[in-house]
């Protein structure tokens, strides 16, 4: 066996082991300490004898550096000794990040958008301030939940609660194949076609009252309001029928029907909450009339009701259709973004195969 | 270009790492199946083509100790504490079938490869 040195008892390169050694001893679990380090220290020494041997003198500090730079960092020396690296490990980190995503995405998202957001902006005057505290609300959410589900997914883990779902499992219980979402001609075509319905209905509507109200355009009438949202309306049922034909033109362009759609129903919230704010803005607090009586029915009191119940229907029709569309919304932001997920190559970043 | 390379380089380093990882386990309780310290057993898997570093070794030592497939001791020798490993009585069946089950996938191997 090769000669004992005595370099290392003393001077900058014994400094320097210790040092190393020191480092790695941080790292390690207390328990274990003296006997990890007493055995790590006696493989490095037989290192540096070795090599003393071949080259006839004692290391310098730049040698033993180099075996110690071999070793590795200290930290990540230290981190093989440890059990349990990962605060969720496999088996329960498929079911986290569903969780996670489910709650993150799905519940707080719409949550905010649909609830807590409009409450915070319609009750504050500055709606650009009630805007940055929604999302600042909607940021804490986020952090909370997160860190929650984290925690209660990393004491699963500790505890090591068996995931029954993994382990009981019966291949018939399996969900139907999903069916591949392709846009048939025939409903592009139907599409279309109620497209240029709503459009036709929209151009004659003014002039032909009765295709809105029925019989009782006899005495009712579009209020003022609906003058300034004429043409929008109008360029939205156009806008959506152009990416209605072209899809049906251009069937492999799959990004356009979900594009399309999330891009009409911003243009349509955008439109309907202008329409929401036009009609509450009036110089004695009352509500611009969506619909308003004709003039020689305005003494009738019964149509004053009728008209009255007409506003609050309509008002309330907006309202849910906002609500609806705002969902719709983060429902076709979410295909969207699936789709491009999926046209992005995956590369290297596939997980390695683990072989059983 | 060079990225391409790297990550071809990084990718064979991870498939590399992971062939060695089952294969290192068997060398080691076979090599145990006689006493030795850790430096000498890293240097006699050198010697015979599996070079394993420290920081692999001995936390790998010690799980398989922890699985009562090694026994060790500490022992003085040359005036130094060392620490011995050799196969557990536990550890000798357990190697012989792993050593089967390399064997196997050894000769499922050669064949897949004298069919393509």
């Amino acid at each position: 066996m090769s000669t004992p040195s005595n370099d290392l008892r003393s001077g900058k390169p014994q400094e320097l082991l210790q040092r190393y050694l020191q480092a790695v001893r941080f790292w390690l679990p207390k328990s274990q300490q003296e006997d990890i380090l007493a055995e790590l220290s006696e493989d490095l020494r037989s290192q540096v004898e070795d090599k003393e041997t071949e080259l006839g003198r004692p290391l310098d500090e730049t040698e033993l550096g180099a075996i110690l730079k071999k070793c590795g960092n200290p930290m990540r020396v230290a981190s093989r000794y440890q059990p349990g690296q990962y605060l969720i490990g496999p088996t329960w980190f498929p079911v986290y990040r569903f969780v996670l995503k489910l709650v993150l995405l799905w519940v707080l998202i719409p949550v905010f958008v649909v609830i807590v957001g409009p409450a915070i902006v319609l009750s504050n005057p500055d709606r650009g301030a009630g805007l940055l505290q929604t999302f600042g609300n909607l940021w804490t959410a986020w952090i909370i939940a997160g860190g929650v589900i984290t925690l209660v997914f990393a004491i699963l883990e500790r505890v090591q609660v068996k995931c029954d779902v993994a382990d009981k499992w019966d291949p018939r219980s399996l969900p139907p194949l999903a069916k591949e979402q392709v846009q048939s001609g025939a409903k592009s075509i139907c599409e279309i076609a109620f497209g240029v319905l709503a459009l036709i209905w929209l151009l004659l509507a003014p002039q032909y009252p009765v295709l809105a109200f029925g019989p009782a355009a006899a005495f009712l009438k579009f209020g003022p309001l609906w003058h300034q949202f004429y043409i929008p309306m109008i360029l939205l049922t156009l806008f959506g029928l152009a990416h209605q034909i072209i899809g049906l033109a251009r069937p492999q362009w799959n990004w356009l029907p979900p594009l399309g759609r999330l891009l009409s129903i911003v243009l349509t919230l955008i439109v309907l909450n202008f329409v929401i704010n036009a009609a509450g803005h009036t110089a004695h607090n009352e509500w611009h009339p969506f619909v308003t009586l004709v003039d020689r029915a305005q003494d009738s009191a019964r149509y004053n009701q009728i008209a009255a119940l007409v506003n609050v229907s309509v008002l309330l029709s907006i309202a849910g259709t906002w609500l609806g569309l705002s969902i719709a919304a983060v429902i076709e932001t979410w295909k969207l973004l699936r789709l491009i997920r999926k046209r992005i190559p995956q590369g290297h970043n596939a997980a390695p195969f683990r072989a059983a | 270009m060079t990225n391409g390379n790297q990550a071809n380089a990084d990718l064979f380093e991870n498939l590399r790492l992971e062939l060695r990882r089952g294969c290192l386990i068997v060398a080691v309780l076979a090599q145990l199946r006689t006493e030795q310290y850790g430096y000498t057993l890293r240097k006699s898997l050198a010697e015979d083509g599996l070079a394993i570093d420290e920081g692999t070794l001995y936390p790998l030592l010690r799980r398989l100790e922890s699985q009562g497939l090694l026994v060790s001791q500490w022992r003085e020798e040359d005036k130094r504490n060392k620490r011995f490993y050799r196969l557990s009585p536990a550890g000798e069946p357990i190697l012989k079938q792993l050593l089967d089950e390399w064997q196997s996938i050894n000769a499922s191997l050669e064949r897949i490869l004298q069919e393509a």
